[in-house]
């Protein structure tokens, strides 16, 4: 009787543990990646290789995106601006969203599933296996060693990759504003530079950063804390794309009502 | 200078795995701990080079209380041990000759000759010489533990600890594995600590045999002496014989 | 394999940073090769220009507003202009600010000062620093129209309900308060106006006219008074409804789209002949409203109103390209 009643306080201060602990771990793992940062030994000759792979090796897909989110832009804004709207700001509307939000935010979503998924995968692979623990009996800090060189290179290439993207985006609205929409070049030109402010183009690095650290962390997180095999290993993967998404949104209007 | 475990007690979540086990390895000497899968073999093997934190109990290591070590510490303990994990634990994404040579690399002042030539060594003691290029994909499950025990030796350390080194193997691979850490231990004076299930290759390898049952030590002798045991628990484990468990578990309850 | 990394890596990483340094020095309008220098200006307000605004002369694009700053003491605004060196500017060269489209974005014209003498430009502290002067926009305008209305509308629901004393004092007040806005309606259009295109002698004529247009509609309500026949008041407050209602439709033309002024102007113009035609009625019989207001001068104020801003509206339907240019296209 009273353990039926009590089940629900059970419940509830179980799930208050467990979120308690799951911070806490995030904590933990947060500060042991700062601390680890003095290990430049270890981590400095794989940062490199990270780039590589979480940077150059994700351009084609963020420009992939870019392209059709430009050409959709283009398009969409003329469908809109129909009569009272002159046809320039199909400039404006291009080149402000490209830059402030879409570039920065699609992106980030595209490399999150690309990126985020395969450090969760590959480190929980590594864990499942024991490969973290052999790092550790060869004397290398796994944290150094694996989540550092990750999540630095994903701080500085996922600005870069919106950069390249965003500017893709843009050319491809324009090519479409000449191309379909009869417009001229020095009336996109003109829209495009309308309302731009330096500011944004620091806010679009700011948040692909932001979206960079948060994508990596949470993939080695997940990765990290794997437990249970190839399930476990795929359980990870899941979770560090659907965390990692949710919180790039969250972040973005975190920023929005920050930074503008 | 030895491996002192002292009433170790460790349990995740609800289940206790180790309840004040206590071991004593020799310096010098071959130590096979045998038991049940999931009987906290593996898991005492971690305790000694500070992978896992005991919840009770002190683990010493040349002299040195592992739980009691700055992390630092730790690693330069961690550089006189070495570990071959049961399923090799080889870095997927380098070659072999990189597995080997990563913990070289970071003991200071080593040059990059110095690594290639202890490498070349490393392999020529397992037999896989020239297999520098390869990848560990490449590789047969026996080639893999022979890589990951040129892994665990590259740094010279004076313990080795296998964790269950000839599990999976056919029974000829299975005798190189066995005949490799027998050479370790006379070649090289290294002090090992095997892990195993695995009856035929504990007897090969060991100079002395400790079984862990319930989190204790259940016996611990030569190889001659543990085939002579009336203990039935431990000869329903080396004979392959769980009836003899029954008559343990019906004969404790008529004593009571 | 490393090798390989490195230098894609370099690359994409130098790619991204020019991408982003050339890029936002291009979308800020970054003059490369061209000669420019800067022009400064102060002005007491600068609306809605801010740095990236073009500048022009007579219209043509000759640069960008580089920076604007309130000076020490909080009076003058400073602006810096970045302006081709090879454009001669007027010797009484000064700066004008306006909105270049509906949408927000301004401009800087340089203009010369003479042309404009009914501007209150800001004195400059130096003489290298040009005066300058920023119009009201297009959205004061609109709300001018939007309370002028209002108040017509007020005005003939005061009628309608009762006539006391009170309510006539009332009915002054509304009116005087139309013929504030209604002048304040004629100074924006005519500022706005003068701005863009030729300076409109045209504008000056009607500012003229409805001057004396006031002065000789009061002495016709003069004689009114006595010649206000009773069976027309009901005819008189359904004309003024339409009329306050044919005003709000043209202030809430005017605020969405002013591409219809043209129409806009005909619907006004044919709300106020219908009030000519009731004051000619009126005229005709006894002097029955005149008696109710109980105050000639404010029958005056209805008719002087009521004229300026007849002729405001006919100079739009005469000049209709003045006012396009102002508001928006």
């Amino acid at each position: 009787m009273t353990s039926r009643l009590l089940a629900p306080l059970n419940w509830v201060g179980g799930r208050v543990l467990r979120g308690v602990s799951s911070l806490g771990r995030w904590g933990h793992l947060l500060t042991d990646t700062i601390r680890a940062l003095r290990h430049v030994d270890v981590w400095l000759r794989l940062v490199l290789a990270q780039m590589a792979r979480i940077g150059v090796d994700s351009v084609p897909i963020a420009l992939f995106i870019a392209t059709f989110t430009g050409i959709v832009l283009a398009l969409q804004a003329s469908y809109t601006f129909t009569g009272a709207v002159p046809l320039y700001f199909v400039g404006v509307l291009v080149g402000k969203t490209m830059i402030l939000e879409l570039g920065p935010v699609l992106t980030g979503l595209a490399l999150a599933g690309r990126v985020g998924a395969n450090i969760a995968a590959e480190l929980g692979t590594m864990r499942v296996t024991e490969q973290i623990d052999a790092l550790e009996t060869l004397a290398y800090p796994p944290v150094a060693y694996l989540i550092v060189p990750r999540v630095l290179a994903g701080v500085v290439m996922f600005p870069v990759v919106t950069i390249l993207a965003v500017a893709l985006g843009i050319a491809a609205g324009w090519v479409t504003a000449l191309q379909l929409l009869d417009m001229s070049t020095p009336e996109f030109v003109r829209g495009l530079m309308l309302f731009f402010l330096p500011f944004d183009v620091w806010f679009a690095v700011i948040k692909a950063a932001s979206f960079g650290l948060v994508v990596c962390m949470v993939g080695c997180f997940y990765g990290f804390h794997t437990t249970g095999g190839a399930e476990g290993v795929g359980l990870s993967t899941t979770r560090a794309v659907v965390v990692s998404s949710m919180l790039i949104l969250v972040l973005d209007a975190f920023w929005a009502v920050t930074l503008l | 200078m030895s491996i002192v475990i002292k009433d170790l007690h460790k349990s995740f979540g609800e289940k206790q795995i180790l309840q004040g086990f206590a071991l004593d390895v020799q310096d010098g000497e071959t130590l096979a701990i045998l038991g049940h899968s999931g009987s906290g073999k593996s898991v005492t093997l971690k305790h000694i080079v500070g992978l896992l934190e005991p919840d009770q109990g002190e683990v010493w290591v040349d002299g040195q209380a592992v739980t009691e070590l700055k992390t630092e510490e730790l690693y330069e303990l961690r550089r006189r041990v070495g570990y071959v994990f049961q399923m090799a634990a080889l870095f997927d994404s380098m070659s072999v000759a990189e597995n080997v040579g990563l913990g070289l690399r970071r003991i200071s002042g080593m040059t990059e000759d110095a690594i290639q030539s202890r490498v070349a060594e490393c392999l020529d003691l397992v037999d896989l010489s020239g297999f520098q290029d390869r990848r560990p994909s490449e590789l047969s499950g026996g080639q893999r533990k022979r890589v990951g025990l040129a892994r665990a030796i590259a740094t010279k350390p004076g313990y080795v600890l296998y964790d269950e080194p000839t599990t999976g193997l056919d029974p000829v691979t299975k005798a190189v594995i066995d005949g490799l850490i027998t050479k370790m231990q006379k070649e090289l004076g290294v002090t090992g600590v095997v892990v195993t299930h695995d009856m035929q290759s504990a007897y090969r390898v060991s100079d002395r045999i400790a079984m862990l049952y319930e989190g204790k030590t259940r016996f611990l002798g030569t190889p001659k002496e543990i085939q002579a045991t009336r203990d039935p628990v431990v000869r329903a484990f080396i004979e392959g014989r769980p009836e003899l468990l029954q008559e343990e578990a019906t004969g404790a309850k008529e004593e009571s | 394999m490393k090798r390989r990394n490195e230098t894609l890596v370099g690359l994409v990483l130098l790619a991204g940073l020019a991408t982003a340094i050339f890029g936002t020095m291009w979308l800020q309008g970054w003059e490369w090769g061209r000669d420019v220098v800067p022009v400064e200006a102060v002005f007491r307000d600068v609306g809605a220009a801010g740095a990236g605004n073009a500048v022009k002369v007579r219209g043509v694009r000759i640069g960008r507003i580089s920076d604007v700053s309130v000076l020490p003491g909080g009076e003058l605004v400073q602006m810096v202009m970045r302006v081709d060196a090879d454009v001669p500017l007027p010797d009484d060269a000064a700066v004008v600010l306006a909105p270049e489209s509906m949408f927000g974005d301004w401009q800087a014209e340089i203009v010369s000062q003479a042309d404009f003498p009914h501007f209150n430009f800001a004195a400059p502290p130096g003489s290298d620093v040009l005066p300058g002067y920023a119009l009201p926009d297009i959205s004061r305008l609109t709300a001018t129209a939007d309370r002028i209305s209002e108040n017509l509308a007020d005005l003939t629901d005061r009628i309608g309900i009762a006539f006391t004393e009170e309510t006539a004092r009332n009915l002054a007040l509304t009116i005087e308060n139309i013929q504030e806005v209604s002048n304040q309606l004629s100074e924006l259009i005519e500022q706005q106006a003068a701005t863009f295109g030729e300076v409109a002698a045209g504008v000056d004529e009607a500012t003229g006219e409805i001057g004396r247009a006031a002065a000789s509609t009061r002495s016709v309500f003069d004689r009114l008074d006595g010649v206000l026949a009773a069976g027309e008041v009901e005819a008189l407050l359904t004309d003024l409804r339409q009329v306050s209602a044919g005003f709000e439709g043209l202030a809430q033309e005017a605020s969405v789209t002013s591409r219809e002024l043209g129409g806009m102007a005909s619907r006004a113009d044919s709300t106020f002949a219908r009030l000519d035609h009731i004051l000619e009625v009126a005229q005709g019989g006894e002097g029955v409203l005149g008696r109710l207001l109980g105050d000639p001068a404010l029958v005056d104020e209805v008719e002087g109103t009521l004229v300026q801003l007849q002729l405001l509206l006919e100079d739009v339907r005469e000049n209709p390209r003045r006012y396009l240019r102002l508001s928006i296209f």
